[in-house]
C-alpha cells in the first residue's frame, strides 16, 4: 500500500509539535512545573496516603526514566502523554489506586540469585 | 412553513442534480437509487451476493474522477468486492481529500460512518487510517484509506465532520495515532493510567498488569501480569497447506492508478 | 481370503522405481521433460506422475499413496487428466513418458476428484464430531479442498450407510472400521515395515474389510505408526481417544529416550500435560516412525512421579520436606565427608546437563568414583576411544551396508527402527545378515551361526566358514549389542569383535571412510556418560564402598543395599519412584524428558536436544539445577547459573556434545584393537543372550515404561495371545 511515492513524500518527517531542541526542552520543563506545582493540591484531594516529598520524587524518577531520549518527536509525544496524564490527575478523573500505581508498592521483586530462583519455582 | 417549502423545493432541485450529471461523466450517478435490497428472481437459486457490473463500473469512474480532481494526493483506486470504493491517498491529503468528498455536488459524503485503523508492523508506515464515508444523496459509500506510524501526526478531520472527533479518540487510545489539531485528544476507552495502545499487534494479548483488590492496602492495585493459568492458544495452521495452489484466491480487485488516468486524460485531449 | 500385494510384487514394484529413482549404480540417465500444467519439468525417468508433479510444486490429493510405503493405487484420488489419455490416470502409479502434458487443474481433472470424493463420502459416516481424526484427517481436508459442495446422497429408503463390525487389536490402537476408506496404507506398513503379516483384507467391492482375519493383536513393536499412517479415523490411539483436538494443543519438537537411538518426536501438550507423541521426520534415524514404548509410554509421566523432595525421618520413614531442608541435609553430610568417600551411578534416562554438573561437583569435592549403571568393558582401549563404544557407520550406513553380522543383539526390542532400517535394506537391497547368539524373530530372514560367544573366536581367526563370507563383503557390518559386552567377559567378546570388523574392514578394501564395528547401546545417556568420562559399570563402587551414594535417574537395580556398607547414606535423584528412590535416605525431585531442555546423545553419537513441553510437576525441578542448588548450599558452587552456560562446559569437555543433530565420525579403530589385542582373558563357552528377548519384554524397559498403564496393559494383552 504505501507505495514508493507515499516514501519520497515523506523523507523530511514531519514534527508533533517542536521543531528544534529548544522548544521540546522548554515544553519538558513547563511540563515539569506543572506537574511539580500539583503536587499539594493532589496529595490533598485524593488523600494519599504518601508526603508530597514523596510524590515529587516520583516525578523526577518518572522523568528521569526517559533522560536519554533524544529524539524529538519522541519528546514531544512522551510530553503529549505526560499533559493527558497531568489533566485526568488533576481533574480527578483518576483514583487513588491510578496514583498509587506509580509507586508499585504492593509488587514483590523478582528473585534475582540462582538459588531463590531455585527455591521460587521453575523460573528460567 | 419552512419544511412545506423544501418540500416544494426538492424535488426541483433533484432534478436539476440529476441532468447535470447526465452531462459529465464519471460522477455518481443515480444508478445506486434505483438499487434496491430485494433480490431479482432470476437470482434466487444463488446465496452470493450479486454485483451488477454497470454499478462497478460507475464507481470505477467516480473514483477516476476524483483521482484526477486530487492528483496530487490520490495515489491508488480501487474498486473491491465489486462495489466497495477505496481511495488511497497521501497522508498530507487527509483533509481535501474529505473536503471534497464533503463538499463536491456529486459526491455529498456528508456522514462518516467510521474511522478506523490497521496495525501492519512490517510495513514502513505501520497504520493504515481508513475512513468510511456515507453519501446519503446517493447511496453510495466510499473508503478512503492512508498511512502513518507512530510518531508520524495526521491532521484531524474532526473541524470538517465532527462525527469523526470520537473515532480519532478512539484511534489514538487503541493504535496511538497522533491526531493534529484535535480539540480534545485524550483517552476514551482504556483505563487512566494504562499504559500502551492494545490494538497495536505488538501488545500482547494478555495485557502487561492486572488489577485486583488488595485487602491489605484497602484500595485496587495494579500488578504486572501473572498467568496462573496456560495461555489458550489454538493452532489453525492446517493441512491444507499442503494445496496451496488449490486454496481460493482472494476476489481480485479493479485498480488504476492515477498515472494510466493522467495518459488517458491525454488521449482525450 | 484375498491377501493384497504380496511380498513379492510390492517389492519388485518397490524395487524396480527405487532403482531408477535412484540410479548411483550406473551412469545417470537421460532427464524426460513433462509439463506440468504446461510447465516444463526435468524428472529421472521412473518417476511417477505424482512425484513430477510434487518436483513442480503441485501437490496431487491421495489417500493411497505414501513414500515410504510400496504403491497400490487404489484410492483413486490421484486422478489427473493426461493429454491425448482418453481416461484419467492414477497418478501415484503411472510412470512419466517424455513430452507428458498433465492437467492437475483441468475440469476434467477437478470432475475425477469430484466423483472420487462422492464415492468415498457415500461410504463414510458423518461423525467428524465424534472423531478423533478430526482436525488432522486427510478426508476432512481434502473433501474441504477438492469435493463438491453440493451432495447427491439422498438415503432414500433409510437403508442406512455402509457399517462395518470393529476389530479389537490389542491395547495400543482403536478401531472404527465404518471409517475405513480401504486405503490399504496400514495392510502394507505391516507388511512392508514391520514386517508381521498381520493385516489384510477380506471381501470384496462393497463388502471389502481391512482386518487381522481372525480376531487378535496387532502384534509388533511398531505398531502405533499405522495411527499416523490412517489418512482416516479407522485407526486411532486408545489411550489418546477424546482427549483432546489437534488445534487446540502445543506441539513441541524433541527427542525420545526410550532407546538408545533418539528418535525424534514431537510432544503434543494441553494445559501443561502431555498429551500425546507423535513421529517427527528425521531421515538419519528414524525417517517417520516411532516405536511403540516411544509413542504409548508417556502416560507413565504422569503416575509414579517424585513431586516433593523426601527425607528420611530418625524413624527411618521418608518425609515429605522442603527443598531447602532436603539441600541442607544432603549439603551437611557431604561436608563431613571425605571426597574419595562419595559415589556416584547415572542412570539410563539422565541428560549430559545433569551428568557434566555431577562430575564437576563430585570432582571439586575430590571424588572420581562416577559410574553409569550399564556396563561397558573399560580395558584394553576402553572408552578412551569413541570408536570402542559407537554406531560408527550410523544408521542409515545399514542402507550401504551389504552384510551386517549381529553379536548377542536384539536390534527389534532394543532399537526398534534400527531394525526397521536393517529390514527395509534386507527388502531394498540385498543384504545379507548373519547372527551370533540366541535365535530371535527379527522379521527378516538371517543366517544363524550359532548362540555360543566362542564362535566369535573362531571368526576372528578365519576358522569359521562365515569368515570367507565376511571378507567378500564390500561394505560389511559388524554390530555388537551392548547387552554382550556386559558378560563377565565382556573385554574378551570385545576383543574378538573388534578383530573380526578389523579383518573385515582390510579384506574388503572398503576404505577409510566405512566404519565396521558397531556398539548398539539400550540407554539413552549412556554414549553422553561415556563421552564425558564416567566409568561404565559400578565396579569402582562395590570395590570401594562409598560413605555417601548419589544415584542420578539409577533404576535398574545395578547397585543394590547389599553392595553398600548399611550406614551409607544413598541420595537419589530422579523423576520416578522407583527402584532407586526406594533405597534412599534423601529424595531429590528431579524432571523427565518431556520437562527440561536436555542434551540426549544417541548411540551413534549425534548429540541432539529435548525442549520442555511441560513444566515438571510440583515442587520437581531441572537435574542440573538441583545439582547446582546442592553445590552451592555445600559452600562449592559450580560456575554455572544458566544453561547455556552449562552447554558451554559440555562444550569445554567435549565439542560434539553441543553440536546438535551432528554425528562426528570416530577414528582410531586399528589403534583400539591393538590396544584390545593386549587384554588377556578367554571367551566363555556360555550362549550370547540379548535380555529382550520377546515383544513383552520391550514395554517396560525403564522407570517412565514401568510406570506406565498402557505399557502394563500390553505387556498383558501379549501374554494373553501366547
Amino acid at each position: 500500500m504505501a507505495s514508493s511515492k507515499a516514501v519520497q513524500g515523506l523523507k523530511h518527517v514531519k514534527p508533533i509539535l517542536s521543531t528544534d531542541t529548544n522548544q521540546a526542552r522548554r515544553r519538558v520543563l513547563n511540563l515539569y512545573r506543572a506537574w511539580y506545582r500539583v503536587v499539594p493540591y493532589i496529595c490533598e484531594t485524593y488523600t494519599l496516603p504518601i508526603t508530597p516529598e514523596m510524590c515529587r520524587n516520583k516525578i523526577r524518577e518518572e522523568f528521569d526514566k526517559n533522560r536519554h531520549i533524544t529524539d524529538l518527536r519522541v519528546i514531544d509525544m512522551l510530553c503529549v502523554k505526560g499533559q493527558q496524564d497531568l489533566m485526568e490527575t488533576k481533574n480527578v478523573w483518576k483514583q487513588m489506586n491510578h496514583i498509587m500505581a506509580y509507586f508499585k508498592d504492593t509488587v514483590n521483586p523478582q528473585p534475582q540469585d540462582f538459588l531463590s530462583k531455585f527455591y521460587d519455582g521453575h523460573n528460567p | 412553513m419552512a419544511s412545506r417549502f423544501c418540500r416544494l423545493v426538492r424535488p426541483i432541485a433533484t432534478s436539476a442534480l440529476r441532468t447535470r450529471s447526465c452531462q459529465r461523466p464519471a460522477v455518481l450517478t443515480q444508478l445506486f437509487r434505483s438499487e434496491s435490497t430485494t433480490p431479482n428472481s432470476t437470482e434466487l437459486s444463488s446465496t452470493i451476493r450479486q454485483v451488477s457490473p454497470a454499478k462497478t463500473q460507475n464507481l470505477k469512474e467516480f473514483g477516476e474522477y476524483v483521482a484526477e480532481n486530487l492528483p496530487k494526493y490520490v495515489q491508488k483506486v480501487e474498486v473491491c468486492h465489486g462495489d466497495e470504493l477505496e481511495i488511497y491517498i497521501h497522508p498530507d491529503g487527509i483533509l481535501p481529500t474529505i473536503l471534497f468528498l464533503r463538499d463536491h455536488h456529486h459526491a455529498q459524503f456528508l456522514n462518516l460512518s467510521d474511522l478506523t485503523a490497521i496495525d501492519v508492523p512490517t510495513r514502513p508506515y505501520r497504520f493504515e487510517l481508513v475512513y468510511m464515508l456515507l453519501s446519503l444523496r446517493y447511496n453510495a459509500r466510499i473508503k478512503v484509506k492512508t498511512y502513518t506510524d507512530e510518531l508520524t501526526p495526521i491532521d484531524s478531520i474532526t473541524p470538517v465532520l465532527p462525527a469523526a472527533n470520537w473515532y480519532e479518540r478512539e484511534v489514538w487510545d487503541l493504535y496511538g495515532v497522533f491526531f493534529s489539531n484535535h480539540p480534545d485528544l485524550r483517552r476514551i476507552l482504556t483505563d487512566y493510567g494504562f499504559e500502551g495502545h492494545p490494538f497495536r499487534k505488538d501488545f500482547p494479548l494478555s495485557g502487561y498488569v492486572e488489577v485486583r483488590y488488595d485487602d491489605e492496602v484497602g484500595r485496587c492495585v495494579i500488578e504486572p501480569l501473572e498467568l496462573a493459568q496456560e495461555f489458550r492458544k489454538f493452532e489453525f495452521s492446517s493441512p491444507w497447506e499442503q494445496f496451496p495452489k488449490y486454496r481460493l484466491s482472494e476476489p481480485e480487485a479493479e485498480t488504476s492508478e492515477p498515472k494510466q488516468l493522467d495518459e488517458k486524460k491525454g488521449d482525450k485531449k | 481370503m484375498l491377501r493384497l500385494w504380496p511380498l513379492a510384487r510390492g517389492l519388485q514394484a518397490k524395487q524396480v522405481l527405487a532403482s531408477l529413482a535412484r540410479c548411483n549404480s550406473s551412469a545417470p540417465p537421460e532427464k524426460l521433460e513433462v509439463f506440468v500444467d504446461d510447465k516444463p519439468v526435468l524428472v529421472e525417468p521412473g518417476t511417477t506422475i505424482l512425484q513430477a508433479c510434487a518436483d513442480a510444486g503441485v501437490e496431487i490429493p491421495r489417500f493411497c499413496y505414501h513414500e515410504r510405503l510400496s504403491i497400490a493405487g487404489n484410492c483413486r484420488m490421484c486422478l489427473v487428466e493426461v493429454e491425448r489419455s482418453p481416461k484419467p490416470v492414477a497418478s501415484c502409479a503411472m510412470p512419466v513418458m517424455k513430452g507428458m502434458k498433465i492437467k492437475t487443474d483441468s475440469p476434467l481433472t477437478k470432475r475425477a476428484r469430484e466423483g472420487v470424493m462422492e464415492f468415498l463420502l457415500m461410504n463414510h459416516p458423518l461423525d467428524c464430531p465424534i472423531c478423533d481424526q478430526g482436525g488432522e484427517c486427510d478426508l476432512q481436508d481434502q473433501s474441504m479442498t477438492f469435493g463438491n459442495d453440493k451432495s447427491r446422497f439422498t438415503d432414500m429408503d433409510h437403508t442406512g450407510k455402509r457399517a462395518v463390525e470393529d476389530k479389537n487389536v490389542g491395547p495400543l490402537i482403536k478401531t472404527i472400521m465404518t471409517r475405513c476408506i480401504h486405503c490399504t496404507r496400514c495392510i502394507r506398513f505391516a507388511s512392508e515395515v514391520a514386517g508381521v503379516d498381520d493385516l489384510g483384507t477380506t471381501g470384496r467391492g462393497g463388502d471389502m474389510q481391512v482386518g487381522t482375519y481372525v480376531e487378535k493383536m496387532f502384534k509388533s513393536e511398531l505398531s502405533g505408526n499405522v495411527i499416523d499412517l490412517c489418512p482416516v479415523g479407522a485407526l486411532t490411539s486408545k489411550p489418546y481417544a477424546f482427549t483432546t483436538r489437534p488445534w487446540e494443543t502445543r506441539k513441541i519438537e524433541s527427542i525420545d529416550v526410550m532407546d538408545a537411538l533418539g528418535s525424534n518426536i514431537v510432544v503434543t501438550m494441553r494445559t501443561n500435560e502431555v498429551m500425546r507423541i507423535l513421529p517427527r521426520i528425521n531421515e538419519d534415524i528414524n525417517e517417520e516412525w516411532i516405536s511403540d514404548a516411544t509413542r504409548f509410554a508417556y502416560d507413565g509421566l504422569k503416575r509414579q512421579r517424585l513431586t516433593t523432595p523426601f527425607v528420611k525421618n530418625d524413624k527411618g520413614i521418608l518425609e515429605q520436606a522442603d527443598w531447602e531442608s532436603a539441600l541442607i541435609k544432603v549439603a551437611q553430610k557431604i561436608v563431613q565427608t571425605p571426597g574419595e568417600k562419595i559415589g556416584a551411578v547415572a542412570g539410563g534416562l539422565v541428560d549430559a546437563e545433569a551428568l557434566i554438573a555431577l562430575k564437576d561437583y563430585l570432582n571439586r569435592l575430590g571424588s572420581e568414583a562416577l559410574c553409569t549403571e550399564e556396563i561397558f568393558p573399560m580395558d584394553g582401549a576402553g572408552t578412551d576411544l569413541r570408536s570402542n563404544y559407537l554406531l560408527n557407520t550410523k544408521i542409515q550406513g545399514v542402507e550401504q551396508a551389504d552384510l551386517i553380522l549381529l553379536v548377542g543383539t536384539n536390534p527389534r526390542f532394543e532399537a526398534p527402527l534400527f531394525n526397521a532400517r536393517i529390514r527395509k535394506s534386507w527388502i531394498n537391497n540385498d543384504l545379507t545378515v548373519a547372527m551370533v547368539g540366541s535365535q530371535v524373530d527379527l522379521t527378516y530372514d538371517y543366517e544363524h551361526l550359532g548362540d555360543s560367544a566362542s564362535i566369535l573366536n573362531d571368526i576372528a581367526s578365519g576358522k569359521h566358514p562365515f569368515s570367507k563370507t565376511l571378507a567378500a563383503a564390500k561394505n560389511p557390518m559388524v554390530v555388537v549389542g551392548s547387552s554382550a559386552l556386559q558378560r563377565g567377559d565382556g573385554t574378551s567378546i570385545h576383543k574378538a569383535v573388534s578383530t573380526i570388523a578389523q579383518n573385515a574392514r582390510v579384506q574388503s578394501g572398503c576404505g577409510e571412510d566405512w566404519k565396521v564395528l558397531n556398539v548398539l547401546h539400550r540407554v539413552a545417556s549412556q554414549v553422553a556418560a561415556l563421552d564425558l568420562g564416567y566409568k561404565a559399570g559400578v565396579d569402582a563402587i562395590r570395590e570401594n564402598p562409598p560413605q555417601i551414594l548419589f544415584l542420578l535417574g539409577a533404576d535398574e537395580g545395578a547397585i543394590t543395599k547389599e553392595d553398600i556398607p548399611a550406614d551409607c547414606f544413598v541420595v537419589y535423584q530422579g523423576h520416578h519412584g522407583d527402584r532407586g528412590a526406594a533405597m534412599a535416605d534423601v529424595i531429590l525431585p528431579g524432571a523427565a524428558y518431556t520437562e527440561k531442555d536436555a542434551t540426549y546423545v544417541n548411540t551413534e553419537g549425534r548429540a541432539q536436544q529435548t525442549r520442555t513441553a511441560v513444566t515438571p510437576p510440583m515442587l520437581a525441578r531441572e537435574d542440573w539445577k538441583i545439582i547446582r542448588a546442592l553445590s552451592e548450599i555445600s559452600g562449592n558452587s559450580l560456575p554455572y547459573d544458566k544453561l547455556q552456560e552449562v552447554r558451554d562446559r559440555l562444550y569445554e569437555v567435549s565439542p560434539n556434545l553441543v553440536q546438535y543433530g551432528e554425528a562426528e565420525d570416530a577414528n582410531y579403530f586399528k589403534q583400539a584393537q591393538e590396544l584390545a589385542q593386549s587384554v588377556s582373558g578367554t571367551i566363555q563357552e556360555k550362549p550370547l543372550t540379548p535380555s529382550m528377548q520377546n515383544l513383552k519384554d520391550f514395554y517396560m524397559t525403564n522407570s517412565i515404561g514401568r510406570a506406565s498403564q498402557t505399557m502394563a496393559k500390553c505387556v498383558k494383552a501379549v501374554q494373553d495371545m501366547d
